[in-house]
């Protein structure tokens, strides 16, 4: 039963779905056995889905081969040049940290928020979190000159009695991100248990995978119990996810914002680290989504409705990050610091003038166009924003990193970068890499939460029971719940 | 363990069997479901799930380990940055915060399983495998002499099939 006051959505299509409800009724779904029966049968593997993993294996062994290549000859072939000593790798790593954000928005915060478009769309995002962040954390390991060491980072007592420095920002990366990929991959696993359950208990299973399953599923039974215990530890997890994603970036951003480097050295970092973080994840959300859903047939799951509302918020972030950059801008003239004016003048008109165009143009002119309605719910045009979201989040970390390294106090300092060819190479194997996990996972678990969408999914009844809301505003018994409502 | 198990089609048929068992005080009962229903949770009356216990104990644990790890390895291994005091409290938020987070979420998964009792390695009375899909189940756990009166509560509020297990 509801128990949220909400408006009743309205029988018929309504034009403008509410971001807050995103129009969660799924009319094309009927009963429970329909929705077991269409998810699972995404997960059987296709021709395309093998020359796909095929491709991302490529592109993962090219990573590889750059890697043992940089590995033998040390960190010189990746193109550092002092004082540019940070680049391609620490630009990708926040990149694909931001990515993962948009998924724990989507999976928790979304969840706290009862917001009903979330349902189909999170398991997917909560996946691409956890792969996400298994790419990220690859990037400081990559840069280590040699990475067999990158465990002195964490503390251990060791014969040598020392420890690491805990005021270092770095460290705090450590404990930010292995608490982020820890969390997140327990929330995924958390989340699927009921749904293992449904696959193990198919009829014509292979013993094999009934097996699997079986562990899998921690032998769960779908008791009234379980579910009383799995509602309270989801909508904790949910709630401990919430304050963590903003902590993540944070911490990210104080890995630059410690420094006294000139376009780094701002207290906006934190807050504009993390909406950037959740808009570049949007991107990535609607670039995986929107093939899938045309992929597996679940056009009917995934509705235009629900990517409306999901590009609301990808406009919305889109604005917030607008917002950032154009405080950046006002703070470095109000001021009155000469260095942190010259610096963002050299941003514009510098050498890096075409990099700050890309960035403004994808992330903040482009989105713009998600305001016309027509546009928001053309998916194709989505999926083109969705590129060139990613795109030009990738540059808003190079516009971050290269020029205020490239161009700080000293004239004399001042320098360029170029990556190399190690650099694009393990920047291929890092989409690779992501790409192939993604992959293996859409065809084992499912891409749609099962047993949530039952959850908005009519019960069967075997009376007619009253339609619509009571006097105090709350739905009647019977009616689908509110995803996530049960907690 | 002895028993009656009801299987049912539809939601409100089962809601209706489990208020009139409760009513006849017949026996202990278990429901599967597909999915969470309020109505469900609230024709059992379930009290609260104790697993906000563990996040609290964990979250507090964690808290308490985050900050002393890192002032007790500055005190060990001092290195002053910046002139500022050895233990800084500021900085140190930060693992205080992260490993609250860390403990507290995996003494929440750890509550969801102690109370759950999962991971379970064996077969549970009463569990079928169309609980998972579709259909509610009713487990009533009953002794013998009252298990007909559960059988026919069941029957009578719509259940499409009715058998004892033990």
């Amino acid at each position: 039963m509801a128990t949220i006051t909400q408006p009743v959505p309205a029988r018929d299509e309504p034009r403008r779905p509410n971001i807050a409800t995103g129009n969660v009724q799924l009319p094309a779904v009927k009963d429970y056995e329909q929705v077991d029966r269409e998810i699972v049968a995404t997960l059987h593997p296709t021709v395309a889905w093998f020359i796909g993993l095929g491709v991302a294996v490529f592109f993962l062994l090219i990573g590889i081969s750059a890697w043992m290549y940089q590995i033998y000859s040390g960190l010189g072939v990746a193109g550092y040049n002092p004082p540019v000593m940070w680049g391609v790798y620490i630009i990708t790593f926040v990149f694909w940290i931001g990515i993962g954000h948009a998924g724990t928005l989507i999976s928790a915060i979304l969840y706290l928020f009862r917001a009903g478009f979330r349902t189909t769309i999170y398991r997917c995002a909560e996946a691409m979190t956890v792969f996400a962040v298994m790419t990220a954390a690859l990037f400081p390991i990559l840069h280590l000159g040699r990475p067999w060491k990158f465990f002195w980072l964490v503390p251990y007592p060791n014969w040598r009695y020392i420890w690491p420095q805990f005021k270092s920002p770095l460290v705090w990366d450590v404990f930010a991100i292995l608490t982020y990929f820890t969390i997140s991959s327990t929330f995924l696993f958390i989340g699927l248990i009921p749904d293992i359950a449904v696959l193990r208990d198919r009829e014509n299973i292979s013993p094999i995978r009934k097996r699997i399953f079986s562990v899998l599923s921690l032998g769960w039974r779908n008791t009234d119990n379980e579910w009383r215990h799995f509602a309270r530890a989801y909508l904790f997890l949910a709630a401990f996810s919430t304050p963590l994603v903003l902590s993540v970036h944070s911490v990210v951003s104080f890995d630059f914002a410690m420094a006294l480097t000139p376009g780094w050295h701002t207290t906006i970092f934190a807050p504009y680290f993390v909406a950037g973080a959740i808009f570049s994840g949007m991107g990535m959300v609607f670039t995986i989504i929107i093939p899938l859903r045309k992929w597996f047939g679940l056009r009917h799951y995934v509705t235009i409705n629900h990517l409306d509302a999901a590009a609301k918020l990808a406009l919305f972030t889109s604005l917030v990050v607008g917002c950032a950059y154009m405080s950046e801008w006002f703070v470095a003239w109000f001021s009155g610091n000469e260095f942190e004016k010259a610096f963002f003048a050299n941003r514009i008109w510098g050498q890096w003038w075409w990099a700050s165009a890309i960035l403004y143009t994808c992330n903040m002119v482009l989105p713009l166009s998600l305001f016309v309605q027509k546009l928001r719910r053309n998916a194709a045009w989505l999926f083109i924003i969705s590129f060139t979201i990613n795109i030009g989040m990738w540059f808003e970390r190079f516009v971050i990193v290269v020029p205020s390294l490239s161009h700080e106090f000293e004239p004399w300092q001042w320098t360029s970068y170029r990556p190399t060819w190690v650099d694009y190479a393990i920047l291929c194997g890092s989409f690779g890499w992501f790409s192939m996990w993604f992959l293996l996972f859409i065809k084992q678990l499912p891409v749609i939460a099962i047993a949530e969408v039952k959850e908005i999914v009519p019960p069967r009844l075997k009376k007619q029971h009253p339609h619509g809301v009571d006097a105090t505003g709350r739905h009647f018994e019977y009616e689908a719940d509110t995803p996530g409502e049960f907690a | 363990m002895r028993g009656v198990l009801g299987a049912f089609r539809e939601l409100d048929a089962a809601v209706s069997a489990i208020e009139a068992l409760k009513e006849k005080n017949v026996g202990a009962i278990r429901v599967y479901t597909p999915t969470p229903r309020h109505e469900l949770e609230e024709a059992i009356g379930a009290p609260p799930s104790p697993v906000r216990r563990f996040t609290l104990i964990g979250g507090l644990l964690g808290v308490t380990f985050g900050y002393w790890i890192a002032i007790w390895v500055s005190d060990y291994w001092p290195l002053v940055v910046g002139g500022k005091p050895i233990a800084s409290w500021v900085p140190y938020t930060v693992f205080g915060f992260e490993v609250m987070v860390l403990i507290g979420g995996l003494s929440t998964v750890v509550g969801l399983l102690i109370n759950s009792r999962i991971p379970r390695l064996t077969m549970m009375v009463g569990y079928d495998p169309r609980f998972s899909h579709g259909d509610y189940g009713i487990w009533v756990e009953c002794p013998p002499e009252k298990a007909r009166t559960a059988e026919d509560l069941l029957r009578e509020h719509g259940a499409v099939e009715v058998r004892r297990e033990r």
